[in-house]
């Protein structure tokens, strides 16, 4: 019986640590669930094992024998064999191809004809004997892609098995003969570590039951021993509330006319029918699991995305579908992108010119920004406490967060009626965090229509006046008052409240 | 932070090359001192700067223009041709036609980059065959009859109080193009998308528009290098832009132009121009052969090249 043992293990990607200290052991023949909310460290645990990254502390071992995995090909060495969240397959590969392409068992890189009869009879052991094996996968449905990803795990005869997410895409039917094959290979001695948002799964499937939180390794329980609200509240845990401001002045007038109306907003598959409005001064949370949506809805507002069904309107007029009209004074409408490295600013450039970029193209003119941006893009970074040597230093050699208070600065500068903001505090340290979550206030209270897109439940409970929990591409629940807790909202993020508008 | 020098180091040690070159040119070889071979690189080295000029715009997108050799050939076909016609209207059009073939294919090639995503080296570089495949199907071997007009003469070979009359239009052409990258939304967002074209369009700005320009400008300036090198030579012929096609990458990158995008400065390709055109100069006079002028210039683009790579690594 293979155990596999860590032993104080961290890591932490340029300083900031996603899993400390953790101690975690799971043996083959048992199927190990592992909870936790976004950032908990689940996916980095994941990616420990399975070769991807390296502990920057700790030890692992395998039956009691360490082990130092330097490439996902040495874990594969050990027969432990993974299945990402991100599904890893090439589209334009046939789905025997893909399943076949990842132990080296060709000769010269050709695909033997006993490793296609093999990959044949691996989908159909998970239930894809439907799909077709000589189309390209691009051309496969999320759900048929799963089961291809599902089926090239199995390929490899792991005898640890890790999967995440592995049945997100997939309906009931299609998640039974995926857990009944789980279920022989766990007879068969195979160690299944199961990641997911789906409690009731866990419920159904798993042995032993591990609760991450913030990097941390919170608790390890035998399956059905705890209640669903106590391992929610496992999850959520404690935190400290005191750096997050008290709101400035009186709260939003509800019955004021909404400034924003998304009406059954529509860009398949990532959006499926998504209603809601924001009124000035409001800050309005979107959260939800990865990929529900939620983004995409941000980035659909902004007109990123062609192809749009529903309306969208700001003053009750239709918004224009490109970034360039969308920050113009009417609608007035400016996005924080969710990577401030690749996507909100230009590191090797100045943080001056980063601060004009956005004002740069408003006017019709040739020349530059007018003055009375750049005052006010100034004053923004002014009100953030920016740190920062010179004006001409490289945005690059700022810290994150400083660099977050440079890319939010930017739209600053052009005075929006409403900012979008993807998951602004994500890696930032507290303190950053708090001198944003003030700006923001401010800028509410200032009358700015904000609506914030977070990972972090806990500063959405804080700041924001109303919350709308994406599931699947649609708005599952709105939390507001004392509906707004952090139990609440992990609730409705997996779904577990049906309903629940307050 | 040490206040930022009015010229970037880098082009000093360009120009001291230069000293050099005259240096070594002058006490071993002679006449390098004279004022009249001096003023004579000068000239000649108009004709690059001002191709390096265009072409540097579009190497601070991250992109590279390929086609200028037979861009500008094809307006030298176009200004002697029109410009040796018998009616004097004709001849009176023979500048504006000229200078708009370059500016349109120029602005083919921007719309194409800008617009389909075509790698600028790809297209560029079959442009470049086609404009040649084109002068030859209508011209076969022959040399492109007629001349010149009178101006393109005067600006090409005349002088002012004893000053090339093509070195003060490479000034004037600079002083354009340095107000362009420096005091213009233009030349900001030459910079901002040579280093981040998604974090651009994210803010609300029209890459496309920046692309287009900057491609139909350097197009319009080897159309313009063209006329005056037809002015220069009194006649077109073929392939006369083939020997800048590496001398002008190589007076980008040497004056310190990322090849990548993103990061120049003008004074540093003005310089690299003048540094080059002397190195041509200097090697042609010691009458090294055409092969090896060939390698050295591919070596000096190359070790650019690496420096540039190791410059981004540190930064």
């Amino acid at each position: 019986m293979p155990v596999v043992e860590l032993t104080a293990v961290s890591k932490a990607y340029g300083g900031v640590p996603a899993l400390a200290d953790v101690d975690f052991r799971f043996e083959s023949g048992r199927i190990h669930a592992v909870l936790g909310e976004n950032g908990a460290g689940k996916s980095t645990l994941m990616k420990l094992l399975a070769g991807v990254v390296r502990p920057t502390a700790g030890t692992m071992a395998i039956d009691g024998r360490p082990v130092s995995f330097s490439s996902p090909r040495q874990a594969k060495a050990e027969r432990i064999v993974c299945m990402f969240q991100e599904l890893s397959l090439v589209p334009d590969l046939t789905a025997t191809e893909n399943i076949v392409l990842a132990p080296s068992d060709g000769r010269f890189g050709f695909v033997r004809r006993r490793s296609r009869g093999r990959a044949a009879e691996m989908l159909a052991r998970v239930g894809g004997e439907r799909i077709r094996l000589d189309l390209p996968i691009r051309h496969l449905s999320l759900a048929d892609k799963q089961l291809v990803e599902i089926a090239k795990a199995l390929y490899c005869q792991p005898q640890l098995l890790i999967l995440d997410e592995a049945t997100s895409a997939l309906t009931a039917d299609q998640v039974e003969r995926v857990f009944a094959v789980l279920r022989e290979l766990r007879a068969d001695g195979v160690g299944i570590l199961f990641i997911s948002h789906r409690l009731h799964e866990v419920d159904t499937i798993a042995d032993t039951v591990s609760v991450f939180r913030n990097g941390r390794h919170v608790d390890t329980f035998p399956a059905g021993t705890r209640s669903r609200d106590e391992v929610v509240a496992l999850m959520v845990g404690q935190r400290l509330t005191e750096f997050y401001p008290a709101r400035e002045g009186p709260p939003p007038d509800k019955d004021a006319p909404p400034i924003l109306a998304v009406d059954h907003l529509a860009w398949e598959p990532e959006i499926r029918d998504v209603t809601l409005s924001l009124r000035p001064g409001e800050i309005l949370g979107v959260a939800g699991l990865d990929g529900q949506g939620q983004q995409h809805v941000l980035q659909a507002l902004f007109g990123l995305f062609k192809g749009v069904r529903g309306s969208m309107k700001v003053d009750g007029r239709e918004l224009p579908q490109s970034p360039h009209l969308a920050k113009r004074p009417w609608p007035g409408l400016a996005l924080v992108p969710e990577d401030r490295k690749t996507e909100g600013l230009i590191l090797p450039m100045s943080i001056e010119d980063n601060l004009g970029l956005a004002a740069l193209d408003r006017q019709g003119s040739f020349l530059g920004g007018t003055s009375q941006e750049e005052a006010r893009a100034r004053e923004a970074l002014n009100a953030f406490d920016l740190v920062y040597r010179s004006m001409e230093q490289p945005v690059g050699s700022l810290s994150g967060g400083n660099q977050q208070k440079v890319a939010i600065a930017k739209w600053l500068a052009i005075a929006p009626r409403v900012l979008l903001l993807m998951d602004p505090t994500r890696g930032i340290d507290v303190r950053t965090k708090a001198q944003i979550y003030r700006v923001l206030r401010r800028l509410a209270a200032g009358g700015m229509a904000i609506i914030l897109q977070s990972t972090d439940h806990e500063e959405m409970v804080h700041l924001c006046d109303r919350v709308c929990v994406f599931y699947r591409g649609s708005v599952n629940a709105t939390l507001e008052g004392d509906s707004l807790t952090s139990e609440r909202l992990v609730a409705a993020c997996l779904n577990l409240v049906e309903g629940a508008t307050a | 932070m040490p206040k930022r020098l009015p010229v970037d180091p880098s082009v000093l040690l360009i120009l001291a090359g230069c000293v050099i070159i005259v240096a070594v040119g002058g006490i071993f070889i002679g006449n390098f001192f004279t004022s009249a071979y001096l003023l004579q690189q000068l000239q000649i080295a108009s004709f690059l700067g001002i191709l390096a000029a265009g072409a540097m715009l579009v190497i601070l997108l991250g992109h590279i223009d390929l086609s200028f050799p037979w861009t500008l050939t094809g307006s030298a076909i176009i200004v002697t041709t029109i410009g040796g016609a018998t009616s004097s209207w004709l001849q009176d059009l023979a500048i504006p036609l000229g200078l708009a073939f370059g500016l349109l294919i120029g602005l083919i090639n921007g719309v194409v980059v800008a617009k389909l995503r075509i790698p600028s080296m790809v297209w560029t570089l079959a442009v470049n065959s086609m404009l040649l495949g084109i002068a030859i199907y209508y011209q076969g071997e022959h040399r492109p009859q007629g001349q010149a007009p009178e101006l393109v003469k005067t600006l090409a070979v005349g002088s002012t109080f004893g000053v090339p009359n093509a070195f003060l239009t490479w000034v004037a052409v600079s002083a354009a193009v340095l107000w362009l990258i420096r005091g213009t939304r233009f030349g900001r967002l030459l910079f901002a998308i040579g280093n981040n074209e998604k974090a651009v369009f994210l803010a609300g700005a029209r890459p496309e528009r920046t692309i287009i320009l900057a491609f139909a400008l350097a197009g319009l300036l080897a159309g313009f290098v063209g006329i005056l090198l037809a002015g220069y030579a009194n006649q077109a012929y073929q392939g006369m832009g083939n020997p800048y096609l590496m001398p002008t990458i190589a007076a980008v990158v040497i004056g310190g132009t990322s090849i990548l995008g993103g990061r120049g400065n003008y004074a540093g390709t003005f310089a690299g121009a003048l540094f080059v055109t002397l190195l041509l100069s200097a090697l042609s006079v010691i009458q090294i052969s055409e092969a090896t002028r060939q390698i050295i210039f591919g070596v000096l683009i190359l070790a650019m090249l690496i420096l540039d790579g190791l410059r981004r690594r540190d930064a």
